[in-house]
C-alpha cells in the first residue's frame, strides 16, 4: 500500500514538474564576502543563466569547470549569458575555494553555499550539477558530467539567446 | 496513515493556486547482496538481502510561505551499516517556514538544518551517503535589521531516526554576524565578528553532581584586505562527563575548546592558503549517551578534519578523522588533536616552457596533526594537556596533484600522495602505516560528444593492507550513456586469502535531472568519508542500482 501512495504522488509530481521552476532565495557568498541573495538570478531578464554546483575535492567537477574555463572566451564573444559557479564546499574545504578559483586562474563568479542550503532546496543529490536559467525560470538541468557536456551546455546558451 | 494524509495535504495544496511552486526530489539507492566465492555476508545480515534507501522530499511554496516534507523508506532494511534507527517507511522532516526579505525576516517551525560561524558549535546537516539525518525539530527565527547584521535564534530536540523521535537533549542556540566594515563603511578593508551560544538541556538521566546543562560558545573574527584573507575562532565547551564505552562517568567532568586559524593569500594564477587548529575535549551530541557512537548518530557540533578530501579510490584507503575526544587507556591517551595544512595552487601560463600550449595547472597540499602532549593518568582517568606543544604523531599527508590538457583530445590528472597514518590513535587499531600512492587519470575526447576515461593506481604501503593496484575504464557515448569497468586488486596483502580483486561493472544513465545507475561487483569494507566524517561498511558484494530526479 505505502508504495502505492508513494507512486501516486510520484505520478502527480511529475506531471506538475513540467511547470518551470524558479531558483529559492538563498543567501550565498561571493569570494569577497558579500552576501548574495540568490533571487538576483531570477531577475536577470533577456539572456540565460548558467549555474554550475562544484566542490573542491570533485574530480569530475574541476574537469567539467576547466573544460568550460577554456572555452569561455569563445562563448562570450559569441552569445550573451552569465555564469556562477556554486561551490558545495563546507567549512573543511572551504577555505580552499578562493585560492584554487585563483589558482586556476578561472575568469567566471564563484558563490558559496557553505551549508548546502541552496542545493537541499534545489533537491540537487550529487554533484557536478548543471541548470540554466533564464527569465527566472529553469530550463535546463543536467546532473554530472563526462567530458563533451559543456558542449551540450552551451548549445542550450545559443538556443536562449 | 500518515502517507495518506499527506497525500491528501497534497492534493489540497494543489487544487489551491496555480501561482504556487511545487519542487521536489527522489532518490533510491537499492542492494542486493550476492554472496560470492570470496565474500559472504554475516550471518545475521544475511536473513535479508534485498535492500533499499529511498528518499522523497516535496517543498510547497505559497507567496511567503514554504510547506515541506521528506519521507524516508529503508524497505525492506536499510543498507549495510546504517543505524537501526533507520528503519521501515516514515516522515523524516516536515516544516512550515515563513520568508519575508523585505522585512529581513524568516521563521521555521518544524525541522532545519543550520550552521553557526564554521559549524564547530553548531551544525545539523544531511549526508545521505554517510547516515547523517540530524536537523532540529522546533523553532528558528532570523532577522536581519540590516544587510550587514544577523541574529539567529533556535530552540528545539534534534532528529533521532523516523518519525517523532529525537534524543534526549533539548537544544537552545543565538547566534550573531555583523559585517563592521560595512557598517563603518571602510572601502579597502573588510571585517567582520561573530558570536555563537548553544546550550543543551539533559533531564532524562539525572546524576548528583553533573549539571543538566552543557553549553558551547564561539567568538570569531574575520578580516580581509586586498589579496589578503585572516579568520579566527575561539570556542569553549563547559564541563561535561566523560563518556566510555556507553557508559556515563559523572564523576570524571572535564571542560573543552577549540582554537581556529585560516589564512589566504591570492593573486591572479596564484593562491595558498593555510589552516591552524587546536581542539581539546570539543566532541558534542544532543544527548550525552550517543558521544562517540559508530553511526554518527546526535552529533551536533562540526569538527572535519582539516586535510585535503582526495577523489580517487587508492587515496581513500586510510583517511584522517578529526580526533576531539578524550581516551584513556595505558599507552593511547587522547585528549583531542593539534595541527595545521598547507595548500598551494599555481597556473604556469600558455605558451611558456612548464606551461605549454594550454598551460599547466599544480596544486600542492602538505597537512600534519599531533595529538597533545600532557601528562596523562589512565589509572585516574586525569590528565593535563599543553596548550601549543605537539604530542603522538596521528597523521601526515603530503601530495602533488598536476593536471595537463596535452592537446584538443587529450587531458590528464597526475596524483602523487604520500600519507603516515597512525592507525593506533586515528582508529583505535592497532599499527602506523606509510603509503605511497600514484594516480594518472586521462581523458581521450573522441568524435562527436563521446569519450574515453581511464585511470590507473597504485598505491605502495609498509603495513596495513600493504600494496594495491587499481584502474577504471569508463566510455562514455554520449552525455546520457556511459558504461564503466574498474578492479581494485590487493595484491600485496600480507594474508595470501585476503588479495581480493574488488572489481565492478555497470554503467549510469544521465537525462537532465534524472540519474539511474546500476551495477555489480564487489564492495572494498572500510571507512566511507565525506567532509571528514567517516562510515564503516563491511565488505559486500552484489547488484547494486541508485536512481534520483529532481524537479
Amino acid at each position: 500500500m505505502v508504495k502505492m501512495y508513494v507512486f501516486i504522488i510520484l505520478f502527480t509530481l511529475l506531471q506538475l514538474g513540467a511547470n518551470a521552476q524558479a531558483v529559492p532565495n538563498i543567501k550565498l557568498t561571493t569570494l569577497a564576502g558579500a552576501n548574495f541573495q540568490t533571487q538576483q538570478l531570477n531577475e536577470i531578464v533577456g539572456k540565460p543563466v548558467v549555474l554550475s554546483f562544484w566542490a573542491t575535492w570533485c574530480i569530475p567537477c574541476l574537469n567539467e569547470l576547466t573544460a568550460i574555463n577554456d572555452n569561455l572566451d569563445e562563448w562570450k564573444k559569441e552569445s550573451k549569458f552569465d555564469f556562477f559557479a556554486v561551490s558545495e564546499d563546507d567549512s573543511r574545504t572551504v577555505k580552499r575555494v578562493p585560492a584554487l578559483v585563483n589558482g586556476k586562474g578561472w575568469a567566471f563568479n564563484v558563490l558559496l553555499d557553505k551549508n548546502q542550503d541552496l542545493k537541499r532546496e534545489l533537491n540537487l543529490m550529487n554533484i557536478p550539477y548543471t541548470m540554466v536559467i533564464k527569465n527566472g525560470k529553469i530550463i535546463y538541468r543536467q546532473a554530472g558530467y563526462v567530458a563533451g557536456n559543456e558542449n551540450e551546455l552551451y548549445k542550450i546558451i545559443k538556443e536562449n539567446q | 496513515m500518515i502517507l495518506k494524509k499527506l497525500l491528501f495535504v497534497a492534493l489540497v495544496l494543489f487544487s489551491i493556486n496555480v501561482k504556487a511552486q511545487l519542487t521536489g526530489g527522489i532518490e533510491s539507492n537499492s542492494a542486493l547482496y550476492i554472496d560470492d566465492d570470496k565474500i559472504k555476508l554475516e550471518q545475521i545480515e544475511a536473513r535479508q538481502r534485498l535492500r533499499s534507501n529511498n528518499y522523497l522530499r516535496l517543498d510547497y511554496k505559497l507567496k511567503n510561505f514554504t510547506v515541506g516534507a521528506q519521507i524516508e523508506g529503508y524497505e525492506p532494511k536499510a543498507l549495510l551499516n546504517y543505524s537501526p534507527n533507520l528503519n521501515k517507511t516514515n516522515l523524516g522532516t516536515y516544516y512550515v517556514k515563513y520568508k519575508n526579505d523585505k522585512l529581513g525576516l524568516e521563521a521555521t517551525a518544524g525541522h532545519f538544518y543550520e550552521q553557526f560561524g564554521s559549524g564547530m558549535v553548531l551544525r545539523t546537516w544531511e549526508d545521505r551517503q554517510l547516515g547523517i539525518a540530524n536537523s532540529i525539530a522546533g523553532g528558528m527565527v532570523k532577522y536581519s535589521p540590516l544587510e550587514s547584521i544577523h541574529f539567529t535564534a533556535l530552540y528545539g530536540k534534534q532528529r533521532n531516526g523516523l518519525g517523532f523521535y529525537f534524543t534526549d537533549g533539548t537544544i537552545a542556540g543565538l547566534n550573531t554576524d555583523v559585517e563592521l566594515s560595512s557598517l563603518l563603511k571602510t572601502k579597502k578593508v573588510k571585517f567582520g565578528i561573530g558570536l555563537s551560544y548553544v546550550n543543551r538541556n539533559e533531564q532524562k538521566q539525572v546524576f548528583e553532581g553533573l549539571k543538566k546543562n552543557t553549553y558551547l560558545t564561539s567568538v570569531r573574527a574575520d578580516f580581509s584586505v586586498g589579496a589578503f584573507t585572516a579568520d579566527v575562532e575561539y570556542a569553549f565547551k563547559s564541563k561535561d562527563a566523560l563518556v566510555e564505552f556507553n557508559n556515563i562517568r559523572p564523576e570524571l567532568q572535564f571542560d573543552g575548546d577549540a582554537y581556529l586559524l585560516n589564512l589566504g593569500y591570492t593573486k591572479n594564477g596564484f593562491g595558498v592558503t593555510a589552516n591552524f587548529r587546536r581542539l581539546e575535549n570539543f566532541g558534542f551530541y544532543s544527548q550525552r549517551k550517543s558521544a562517540g557512537n559508530v553511526y554518527n548518530e546526535a552529533i551536533l557540533n562540526y569538527v572535519p578534519a582539516l586535510t585535503k578530501q582526495y577523489d580517487y579510490s587508492l587515496t581513500n584507503i586510510y583517511v584522517y578523522a578529526a580526533q576531539p575526544n578524550i581516551g584513556f587507556e595505558p599507552n593511547r591517551n587522547k585528549a583531542g588533536e593539534i595541527g595545521g595544512q598547507l595548500g598551494l595552487f599555481y597556473q604556469f601560463k600558455k605558451e611558456t616552457p612548464l606551461g605549454g600550449k594550454y598551460g599547466t595547472n599544480v596544486s600542492i597540499n602538505y597537512a600534519q596533526w599531533h595529538g597533545l602532549k600532557g601528562r596523562y593518568d589512565a589509572a585516574q582517568r586525569k590528565y593535563a594537556a599543553e596548550k601549543i606543544t605537539f604530542g603522538q604523531k596521528y597523521y601526515r599527508d603530503a601530495s602533488v596533484e598536476i593536471r595537463k590538457k596535452w592537446n584538443k583530445k587529450w587531458s590528464s590528472v597526475f596524483t602523487y600522495l604520500n600519507q603516515f597514518y597512525n592507525a593506533r590513535y586515528v582508529e583505535e587499531a592497532s599499527g602506523q602505516v606509510n603509503t605511497n600512492t600514484l594516480v594518472f587519470d586521462n581523458t581521450l575526447r573522441l568524435k562527436k560528444s563521446a569519450s574515453i576515461r581511464l585511470e590507473l593506481q597504485h598505491q605502495w604501503a609498509d603495513a596495513g593492507f600493504k600494496n594495491w593496484v587499481a584502474s577504471q575504464l569508463e566510455y562514455n557515448f554520449n552525455a546520457v550513456w556511459s558504461v564503466f569497468v574498474f578492479d581494485l586488486y590487493n595484491y600485496g596483502n600480507s594474508i595470501a586469502a585476503d588479495r581480493l580483486h574488488y572489481y565492478n561493472v555497470g554503467a549510469s544513465f544521465n537525462k537532465g535531472a534524472y540519474r539511474v545507475q546500476a551495477g555489480y561487483g564487489r564492495q572494498r569494507g572500510g571507512l566511507i568519508c565525506v567532509g571528514g566524517v567517516c562510515r564503516f561498511v563491511p565488505q559486500s558484494a552484489g547488484v547494486n542500482l541508485g536512481m534520483n530526479y529532481s524537479f
